[in-house]
């Protein structure tokens, strides 16, 4: 105690009720006068289980579940469980819903990158940007609203499938989306990269190595900004990346502009995927009928599987155990926020509050999928 | 014939003295409602505004396009039960918003409005020292803030505080400075230098064309003193909660909300009073008020733009910009306006 009153460090307790923590996140921060001393991020807020409630649960209805992970990408959470389940199952699905995959991933991955543009700039006591990121991501739940007929927690995509078939209407809504969207993007982004009070901000903090990223498991954009071009998508295609031309964009400003830059540049990549896959989306069918809805909760998978997919977040893995019996044995997924929040204490040593938030709001933190 | 004077021979049965004592009172009152009307008119022009640079609407509900709101939010505010911590410096702690709030309000009192039609002349005090009064007045504002940051018993609060005295105080310097060369130019002219109805008349041209310099600087300057983007980080809300004024709710929140509008509010009549030329101005006659009003409220919308444009400033980079920028051009501009009045220009 006494030691304590004479301490010249003050402790903060930054959440897990705080404009700036992103959801629920805690942060116990030691002060000194403005220098943030050391940083213990305390998570667990919004743990729900879902790993176990999975393992309750057959096959099919563990999609739900991972709409409700990283909620503001539930496509590409769906996308990463089908990986492993189909996987698990062996049943594949076929080519057209390969695609319809991919646009819908892509188009989830925007979402979630818009939402993080937003949140940054709010972060950093931008008021307005957050309006017109979040213009765009409403157009885009509007055409999910359209498609699967819900906004953020779709339930779209199913094992061997999707739940609806996309017709022409839909592909003309998107391509009339994408065909407006870069410009509005740019319009926005001008007001962070053009702005000096910004750039002063972001450069030069929070700078991370490309050993230490490793070391930690950083993945996704932030291990991009620090410049290894490392990206699922590219070096482990699934679905059909692989037929697609894009680039994968790195920097090597390691810092929390670099993050922002490469975030942009992913969203200029996304509209370029799927500009090529709206083009070359094949006919046929959009389920498997060895999962149709009558059979779906008879399917038996037994085997070990892991499956990796590339969420806007990072690397987002699902490692699925099945005994033979129609539920899980074991269902343990590898959260790319999770991995990547550990590097905020390393990220956040010695640094001003300010910085503190500038550097936790560039890693992107989705708290549903943290604490799962 | 100024108001205090019409006011007075209304009141003339009271004999001399009780006649205009009187009518002081009631002209200082009606400041301080046009005051707080204005401050909540710019509230409502500001949420408008707001909501048009954001793609929204903005307040449209109460009353005719939303005019109402502002009073409505002043309402609920009224009625609110106030949540006040434990542990807080009691008295302090009530005081610093009404600190804030009067410091504003006494501001009001000694800008030059000019004349208004039959009313006259509307200034309520003619002091040879006003200019000199109204920043000791407004200098009161902070007390209320830094009060406001270490009674609360939040370590927030405290933060925002420390952060608020270290901004106000490396903008306060170079706000005076450039005051003081627009006061070396109008004693070129006019008796009375220190009394902003004297700068006002001294302007045939107005001073922002003489020194621009000094004109930005100020500008800037007061931005800071009334916590906008990119200078709010007394309140900075993604870090501190909202910083001094996070323990505060109902009336006392409101008046800290109505000390913010209200300094870019009085900031920008005490810029369009000494540089731009203040109720001066071509077309209007004896309603020169307008063209006080009309000049606020440019000003206003530009401090607002800013205001929903810029991200905050980081602390250190925002106080080194203040001693090792500002100061030295502040420096420079009152250089520039002694060379001017020497050479007879201004």
């Amino acid at each position: 105690m006494e030691e304590q009153l004479n301490s010249r460090y003050v402790e903060l307790n930054m959440g897990p009720q705080h404009p700036s923590t992103h959801g629920v996140l805690r942060l116990k921060l030691l002060l000194d006068g403005e220098t943030v001393k050391n940083v213990e991020p305390i998570i667990g807020y919004l743990h729900r289980n879902a790993e176990k409630i999975c393992e309750l649960d057959y096959y099919c209805d563990s999609l739900i579940y991972f709409d409700r992970m990283d909620y503001v990408a539930a496509m590409n959470m769906e996308v990463g469980y089908l990986e492993a389940a189909e996987k698990l199952l062996a049943i594949e699905p076929p080519e057209r819903v390969k695609w319809i995959r991919v646009i819908m991933a892509e188009l989830n991955r925007l979402a979630s990158h818009l939402v993080w543009a937003g949140a940054f700039g709010l972060d950093l006591g931008m008021i307005t940007p957050f309006f017109y990121f979040f213009e765009e991501r409403e157009k885009i739940l509007n055409l999910f609203t359209e498609i699967c007929g819900s906004r953020q927690e779709t339930n779209y995509m199913s094992i061997g499938g999707v739940y609806q078939d996309f017709n022409d209407k839909i592909i003309f809504k998107i391509k009339q989306f994408l065909k407006q969207f870069p410009k509005k993007m740019e319009e926005a982004y001008s007001l962070f990269i053009k702005n000096d009070i910004f750039i002063s901000r972001t450069k030069g903090i929070g700078i991370l190595e490309p050993e230490v990223a490793l070391s930690y498991g950083v993945t996704g954009p932030m291990l991009r900004a620090s410049g290894v071009p490392y990206d699922v998508r590219k070096d482990a295609p699934y679905l059909v990346y692989d037929k697609l031309n894009f680039d994968i964009p790195i920097s090597r400003g390691k810092d929390v502009l670099a993050r922002c830059i490469v975030r942009f540049e992913e969203m200029r990549q996304s509209v370029k995927i799927l500009n090529q896959a709206l083009d070359k989306i094949p006919d046929g069918p959009y389920f498997n009928p060895k999962a149709k809805k009558s059979l779906m909760i008879r399917l038996r998978g037994e085997g070990d599987v892991y499956a990796r997919t590339e969420s806007p977040k990072g690397e987002f893995g699902v490692h699925l155990v099945g005994d033979g019996t129609v539920k899980p044995y074991r269902l343990h997924v590898r959260s790319p926020a999770f991995k990547n929040l550990s590097i905020l204490p390393f990220l956040a040593r010695d640094v001003l509050i300010a910085d503190m938030v500038a550097i936790s709001g560039s890693i992107d933190l989705v708290f549903g999928e943290v604490d799962r | 014939m100024n108001l205090l004077t019409r006011i007075a021979t209304i009141l003339g049965f009271l004999g001399h003295f009780p006649a205009y004592a009187l009518a002081y009172v009631i002209e200082t009152i009606v400041v301080i409602i046009f005051g707080t009307v204005a401050v909540a008119g710019m509230v409502y022009l500001f949420r408008k505004y707001m909501a048009r640079v954001q793609i929204r609407v903005g307040p449209n509900r109460v009353g005719k396009f939303g005019i109402l709101q502002v009073m409505a939010d002043g309402l609920k505010l009224f009625q609110k039960e106030s949540i006040m911590p434990s542990g807080r410096d009691d008295l302090p702690y009530k005081m610093a918003p009404v600190i804030v709030f009067i410091g504003l309000m006494m501001g009001f009192i000694f800008i030059p409005y000019g004349q208004l039609a039959w009313f006259g002349n509307l200034t309520v005090t003619h002091s040879d020292v006003s200019l000199v009064i109204l920043f000791a007045l407004i200098a009161i504002m902070p007390i209320g803030e830094i009060l406001s940051g270490i009674t609360s018993n939040n370590k927030y609060a405290m933060v925002g505080a420390l952060r608020g005295v270290a901004k106000d105080i490396s903008f306060e310097v170079p706000m005076m400075l450039s005051i003081l060369s627009v006061v070396i130019m109008a004693s070129a002219n006019v008796s009375n230098p220190l009394d902003i109805n004297g700068i006002v008349q001294a302007q045939s041209i107005p001073f922002i064309i003489l020194e621009p310099l000094g004109f930005v600087i100020f500008f800037i300057s007061m931005m800071a003193r009334a916590s906008f983007s990119p200078f709010d980080m007394g309140e900075s809300d993604s870090e501190l909660v909202t910083g001094n004024t996070t323990e505060y709710s109902g009336l006392r929140f409101g008046m800290f909300y109505l000390g913010l509008f209200g300094t870019i509010f009085l900031g920008s009549m005490i810029i369009s009073s000494i540089y731009l030329g203040g109720y001066n101005g071509p077309f209007v006659g004896d309603l020169g008020f307008i063209w006080l009003l009309v000049k606020t409220l440019v000003l206003v919308i530009i401090s607002l733009t800013v205001w929903l444009t810029m991200p905050r400033a980081r602390i250190d980079k925002l106080v080194t910009f203040g001693w090792r920028i500002l100061l030295p051009l502040s420096f420079l501009q009152l250089v520039v306006a002694g060379f001017l009045t020497l050479g007879g220009i201004a």
